[in-house]
């Protein structure tokens, strides 16, 4: 356990200090092959709904500005220098200049406004809210762009680092066969342009993908000449996590991710392994459904007490052993401690049956009360969580039985608020507190997590906080909602994880960033 | 077997029991088969599960035998276009893939092992009833069978005293293998993510736990194997024991 | 009955299925929990993107209407697109189907070779050593879960030995049998087990039965007796058993898919059930079906050619 932990933060001093502390040379040329556990299923920034999507499209499609390595904030894209104005109302870029796509030409202001006001349009995917604040995109002269919002947003920076603002060729986007947006999309998506460090070359959907060196990308390497050092990168799909780690021990691929923590602590011992536990995003909770009544029942867990008995009745260290073999931390608030402005320290509710059991006679369940709990069928942390709880819970009184469920049937009855309990996670998408805030706690979004729960003293401070450009006056506000939604909120408060990644010892300078992004930019293989 | 019918009185440990402390405790004297990644003793899972095993083996089969036999029967017997109809029906059942029927079935009914004897009833039978059907279409052709239209008796007679306990061999020896494969359906279904309840011990869904832990505690799923294997070959002496019995009484 | 007129006829036969699996497909997917949109946006989807989205496919429409569309699409042989990949359903089933149908028909030929002389061997020499070793190793065979079989082949014969790949799907038709060679032994497996035991039971059954006795009396030679009697006979029910699980095979080959990270129908398949593809679902059941169907027919004719008497 111990020996996870310091990796964990050996990981995250390697990732903060960025590549450049690398000692040795960078060597270039290779293919990398790295094992996935799932096919992307559309590579259009912009109408894409999946991780599996998001975490490899940075890849090929370049935004104006980019996350740092450890995704607290943004770096230098196209645009090499950037700016907000004082009322906060208008962000002024600079394109780099000499820029290209990968077909080499050249990528104008007419790309980028066109590629930003595409990616806001409402009609356009999910994820348009990014931009919401914007109200027009201009180009004043060749060189600079002009983005008026209709009122401050202090989250806009890292909403252009983020791959739904990415770039693309106009021209050749709307040169595509068909009518709609999404038609000639999905004819773009089967040969892209962009302007990432690398460019699609094939796709055997199910089976591999290959990206290949873009000659046209602006950004120099530690030798001087242009990155990429890969000549290209290869993603199998291996669906099996033990294949997945059977492929990479028998050096048939190169690296492989999402590796299950029961296996971490074997791929650490294994000499030829480079076992990575990038810091990450990800929180692991179980959502309560808080609503008065249920299916016409009173609800007990819409009493408050209840709540904070099944906290302080969940072992968090016991978990996060059996669950995640000590790779884990318990979560300190309900964003995970990666998050900008997160506030916290150690858990929120230490393990404590006595404090669990008299919380418990003092709601109005005293003799306690039978619950279910959704899972995710086929999904072993979830389910070793729910089956940990049901002997945790069943000390205060609580009979808690455990459903399985397909992914679908769990997202209708959670959407429909009809669920009691389920298991849930979440990673952040954007370098900024605002989206898992507005998810998991500012009611109008989704009822706080389908849960029912509502704070008017969140709402209203996160409505503030939104149009905020006073970094500590923000960061009050979001102290202050942590508090509120932390101690009464509709969540079991359980742990984060890393993000595990092993790695063939000559693999240098991969990472994945804490927003889950899978970066193979300055990625090398050394030959011995 | 007298030991697993009453698991209660043999095993030394609740099977649910958590125990954080001996996570993953290879077999020792305390725990003969180890304990699992919650620290549940292994050796009291394994016979726990028998109950609940012969349950899965049993419901899930004998629905499908009793009615495939009869309806394989019947339609062997009586051949023309019910026969034809017969075709079709089946022909539509095997080629619908089993699983989405199976997701569909528990999706709408809900997870539960009744719900999953349903998913499986629907389509196991159309395997009984296609091999009887066979079998009875070349036993009618013999000379007994004629013999026994020659003295008058009744379809039913004939189809039932006479063809099915000739036809029904190749049926029960295969009943006594679907048995097996049902007990390993809940750890495909498990692997695939349609698992039975947890938890419940069942010997295919300790199997699928044990999977991340093959290299390093191979006992959580090495001994439930050792137990479907064991009952496996019970049930399939019994169906070469059952076989010979039917051919004897020719 | 002459071999064309049964065929024709056998092919008329499949029109029925079809539009009855056509019903039940669409039916079914619809009668499942969730959406489309909800399951591919999973856990952030707001109200009104699900709603935007579902209205963008077409799904708030009537159900006839729907339902017309899907027949029209089927006839047209156009299967319409899939809903998280975009692409057209009929490009994924010609991508995908072809590599199930290659390992479904390894395997086959794997269980037969293996399964039919064993069962000679085990049924000649009843109740002696080598039946016994031959039906209790079939039963461990037939007792092991398919991912665990195949990750010990793919540890032993992969890993350790470096004798076949660790999974995957190669370049070119000799690389890909040589990649598909493991996935096929693992899905034989139990088909194999299932067969010996049928074909040794059965086999058993005819030796016991008069009318070998009678041959023997003829005075033919003890070989002619084995093959044109003994195998005549007891390969029907064998014949049908091994039909219905070729059937059962192409649609359940997934598990051995996953495992061995072949880029078949079956990992499509459950991926778009999970995924409420319901074009990709529909697509795919009305392929499958029309392959099984023709597997039926295909084991149907060698039965009349085994057993005349059966079309008579």
């Amino acid at each position: 356990m111990t020996l996870t932990r310091a990796k964990v933060l050996a990981a995250a001093a390697t990732v903060l200090m960025g590549t450049t502390a690398l000692v040795q040379a960078q060597e270039r040329g290779g293919v990398m092959t790295f094992g996935r556990y799932a096919d992307s299923l559309f590579l259009d920034p912009v109408l894409n709904d999946a991780n599996v999507d998001i975490w490899i499209l940075s890849n090929m499609y370049d935004t104006l500005l980019l996350p740092t390595a450890d995704g607290q904030s943004v770096e230098a894209g196209l645009a090499t220098d950037w700016s907000v104005s004082d009322d906060g109302t208008v962000v002024t870029l600079t394109l780099r200049d000499g820029i290209t796509f990968s077909d080499g030409s050249p990528i104008t202001t007419e790309d980028v406004i066109w590629s930003l006001d595409r990616a806001r349009n409402p009609d356009n995917g999910i994820w348009n809210f990014l931009l919401s604040a914007v109200s027009e995109v201009t180009a004043p002269d060749d060189t600079t762009i002009e983005i008026q919002l209709s009122q401050p947003d202090p989250a806009i920076l890292p909403a252009l680092s983020v791959f739904n603002t990415a770039i693309l060729p106009k021209d050749a986007f709307e040169a595509m066969p068909g009518e709609t947006d999404l038609e000639k999309a999905t004819a773009f998506a089967e040969n892209p342009i962009g302007s990432g460090p690398f460019v699609l070359e094939s796709w055997d959907r199910g089976s591999t993908l290959k990206l290949v060196k873009n000659e046209h990308y602006w950004a120099d390497g530690e030798d001087g000449e242009k990155l990429p050092y890969l000549d290209g990168v290869t993603f199998e799909i291996i669906p099996d996590d033990a294949t997945r780690i059977l492929r990479l021990q028998s050096g048939e691929i190169d690296g492989a991710e999402l590796i299950p923590f029961a296996r971490v602590a074997e791929l650490e011992a294994d000499p030829n392994i480079d076992m990575e536990l990038f810091p990450s995003t990800r929180v692991a909770d179980i959502i309560l459904n808080v609503r008065p009544e249920l299916d016409g029942e009173a609800n007990p867990l819409s009493d408050e007490k209840v709540r904070q008995a099944m906290n302080y009745a969940t072992n968090k260290d016991a978990i996060i052993q059996v669950v995640t073999f000590g790779v884990g931390t318990p979560t300190s608030s309900y964003m995970s401690s990666t998050t900008p402005l997160h506030t916290g320290d150690g858990a929120v509710f230490p393990y404590d049956l006595e404090q669990a059991q008299r919380l418990m006679s003092e709601s109005e369940y005293p003799d306690g009360f039978s619950a279910s709990i959704l899972t995710l069928a086929g999904n072993q942390d979830e389910l070793g969580i729910a089956t940990a709880l049901q002997q945790m819970w069943s000390q205060i009184g609580i009979d808690l039985e455990i459903e399985q469920v397909d992914n679908a049937t769990r997202t209708e009855q959670y959407r429909n608020g009809t669920f009691q309990m389920r298991a849930g996670a979440w990673t952040n998408d954007i370098a900024d507190p605002s989206q898992i805030t507005s998810y998991f706690a500012y009611s109008p979004t989704i009822d706080a997590l389908h849960s029912g729960w509502k704070s008017e003293e969140v709402d209203s401070l996160f409505e503030a906080s939104q149009s905020e450009m006073d970094e500590e006056t923000r960061a009050e506000q979001y102290a202050r909602i942590q508090e509120i939604y932390n101690q009464t909120g509709p969540i079991i408060l359980l742990y984060e994880t890393p993000y595990p990644v092993a790695l063939q010892q000559n693999v240098k300078g991969f990472y994945q960033i804490p927003l889950g992004n899978n970066i193979f930019r300055e990625t090398y293989l050394e030959t011995e | 077997m007298i030991v697993a019918a009453f698991p209660q009185f043999f095993a030394p440990y609740d099977p649910l029991a958590m125990d954080y402390v001996n996570l993953l405790a290879p077999p020792s004297a305390a725990h003969p088969f180890g304990t699992d990644n919650f620290g549940r003793d292994v050796l009291s899972r394994v016979l726990h599960a028998y109950t609940i095993d012969m349950q899965i083996a049993l419901f899930a089969t004998l629905f499908p035998f009793l009615f495939g036999t009869t309806v394989g029967a019947i339609v062997g017997y009586v051949g023309g276009a019910t026969e034809a109809m017969f075709g079709r029906v089946v022909d539509a059942v095997i080629t619908f893939p089993f699983l989405v029927l199976v997701i569909a079935i528990v999706s709408v009914l809900g997870p539960g092992l009744m719900n999953m004897y349903i998913a499986i009833g629907v389509v196991g039978w159309v395997f009984y009833a296609r091999i009887v059907a066979a079998e009875v279409k070349v036993q009618k052709r013999l000379d007994y069978a004629d013999a026994g239209r020659a003295m008058g008796y009744t379809h039913a007679r004939i189809i039932f005293r006479h063809l099915l306990p000739n036809a029904i061999t190749p049926a029960v020896v295969y009943w006594m293998t679907d048995m097996a494969l049902a007990i390993l359906l809940g750890s495909s279904l498990g692997y695939l993510g349609l698992g039975a309840q947890p938890p419940a011990a069942e010997w295919g869904v300790q199997i699928a736990d044990g999977k991340n832990f093959m290299a390093t505690a191979w006992w959580i799923s090495v001994f439930p194997g050792i137990a479907i294997v064991i009952t496996g070959l019970g049930f399939s002496l019994l169906g070469d024991g059952l076989a010979e019995l039917l051919r004897g009484r020719r | 009955m002459s071999l064309p007129a049964f065929l024709g006829r056998r092919l008329l036969q499949l029109i029925p299925t079809l539009i009855f699996i056509l019903i039940v497909v669409f039916v079914l997917v619809r009668l499942l929990p969730g959406d489309p949109a909800s399951a591919i946006l999973g856990d952030r989807a707001l109200d009104a993107d699900v709603e935007r989205i579902n209205r963008e496919l077409g799904l708030d429409r009537p159900l006839p209407v729907q339902f017309w569309a899907f027949v029209q699409s089927v006839f047209t042989g156009n299967l319409g697109n899939s809903i998280s990949m975009k692409i057209p359903v009929t490009q994924l089933i010609w991508e995908r189907l072809p590599i199930t149908m290659l390992l479904t028909f390894m395997a086959a030929l794997i269980a037969v070779v293996v399964a039919v002389p064993l069962a000679f061997v085990a049924a000649l020499r009843r109740d002696r050593i080598a039946d016994s070793a031959i039906r209790g190793a079939f039963q461990v065979g037939l007792s092991m879960p398919v991912f665990y079989v195949g990750l010990i082949l793919l540890t032993v014969f992969g890993a350790k030995l470096r004798w076949f790949p660790v999974g995957g799907y190669g370049d070119g038709f000799v690389d890909q049998l040589y990649h598909l060679f493991l996935p096929a032994v693992t899905l034989a497996l139990s088909l194999s087990a299932i067969l010996m035991r049928n074909l040794r039971s059965a086999i058993i059954g005819v030796v016991d039965a008069e009318y070998v006795t009678f041959a023997r009396a003829k005075g033919l030679r003890p070989r002619l007796i084995l093959f044109r009697h003994i195998l005549r006979n007891a390969l029907i029910s064998t014949l049908t058993l091994f039909g219905l699980s070729i059937g059962t095979l192409l649609g359940g080959a997934v598990i051995t898919e996953s495992v061995f990270a072949v880029p078949g129908a079956g990992r499509l398949m459950i991926d778009s059930i999970y995924g409420r593809d319901y074009p990709v679902v529909q697509g795919l059941t009305i392929a499958l079906a029309v392959l099984v169907s023709l597997t039926f027919l295909l084991t149907d004719i060698l039965q009349a050619w085994l057993d005349p008497r059966v079309t008579r």
